[in-house]
């Protein structure tokens, strides 16, 4: 009797198969899929790479052909949304995009340019993260923002010796 | 990729994730999602199967059972990477008792056992959708096309 019964709910219920792969499928608002990182706005700050707990995102600092590396690895990439919620620029979007299966490796880089000191010739900053910071200091703060952090400690040392004048 | 003409059967085995991923694999396999209506069947050994699933970072502790199973899988083998864990080792990729992920596992097999990575299908997710994962057996089986791609973008 009890199977009788059985019957008679799944007729009632009827067929529940989604029909996926022939249908597409809305997924809920809030649904964190594929970052997307958008290169025109991208500053090369890497707060993105120090948030990223599984390291999907990593940062290399090319000083010879003087360029930075911001490298998203889509295997590694647990889409906590963590980078997007950091990004100072809004650079990086949080997709609904899920049909992510791949076969290989799938690496999205973005290479920004880095600058040159302006008193030793050497790379040492992206142009972008400094127009950005540059953007929020005042006039006095900004003295001295082209150049290394290297010469800077030497000049900031030279007056310092300068002023105390230890050494005439 | 297409190396199956017929029904895939799959054997499933969790190397050390933490379940979600098994548990979505389960739902696949419900009259919900309902694999079975592609041909895809679950087995009980890898020598009965074509496809191994796997999920987990593959601790060091179940690594010598996975090569096992790995090497158990009748050729032509396929490998379906379900899950972050196994894809590139999660935010386990460090952890001092996984090995972290499939990449390492194939150096494993090549260096020691001297066998080729087999033709392999990662699906990515922490965990991925029950959709996720019917695409990415689509993708394997050869009837949809890859959507995401390796981009660089150079800029001053
Ligand atoms: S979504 Fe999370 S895991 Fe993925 S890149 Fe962003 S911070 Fe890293
Ligand atoms: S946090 Fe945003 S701006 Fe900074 S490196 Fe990442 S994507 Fe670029
Ligand atoms: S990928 Fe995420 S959900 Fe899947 S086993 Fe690993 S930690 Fe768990």
């Amino acid at each position: 009797m009890s199977r009788l019964s059985w019957i008679k709910t799944a007729l009632e219920v009827g067929v529940v198969t989604k029909k996926y792969p022939f249908e597409r499928v809305e997924v809920p608002d809030g649904f964190r899929g594929l970052p997307i990182f958008d290169s025109g706005k991208c500053i090369g700050c890497t707060a993105c790479a120090n948030v990223c707990t599984p390291d999907a995102i990593k940062v290399v600092n090319d000083f010879t052909n003087g360029f930075r590396r911001i490298e998203y690895r889509l295997g590694k990439c647990i889409f906590c949304g963590r980078c997007a919620d950091v990004c100072p620029v809004s650079a990086i979007t949080i997709t609904k995009e899920f049909e992510l299966a791949y076969t290989g490796d799938v690496i999205n880089a973005i290479e920004i340019k880095f600058i040159k000191c302006v008193q030793c010739g050497q790379y040492y900053t992206v142009s972008r993260h400094l127009k950005h910071v540059s953007s929020k200091l005042n006039d006095e703060a900004l003295e001295g923002v082209d150049i290394c952090p290297d010469c800077r400690r030497r000049s900031n040392i030279n007056s310092l010796i300068h002023a105390s004048g230890v050494f005439r | 990729m297409n190396i199956y003409k017929k029904s895939i059967w799959v054997f499933h085995l969790n190397t050390g994730g933490c379940n979600s991923c098994d548990i979505e694999i389960l739902d696949v396999l419900t009259p919900y999602h309902d694999v079975e209506r592609f041909g895809i069947k679950l087995v009980a050994s890898p020598r009965h199967a074509d496809a191994l699933l796997l999920t987990g970072p593959v601790t060091k502790e179940i690594l010598p059972k996975v090569i096992d199973a790995l090497l158990a899988v009748p050729e032509p083998k396929l490998v379906i990477a379900i899950g972050s864990c196994t894809t590139g080792g999660g935010i386990w990729y460090d952890t001092y008792s996984t090995i972290g992920g499939l990449n390492e596992l194939y150096k494993v097999l090549k260096e020691e056992y001297g066998v080729p990575e087999p033709s392999t299908v990662k699906i990515p997710g922490c965990p991925p959708k029950p959709e996720s994962i019917i695409y990415g057996i689509a993708l394997a089986l050869g009837v949809v096309q890859q959507k995401v791609t390796t981009t660089t973008a150079r800029v001053e």
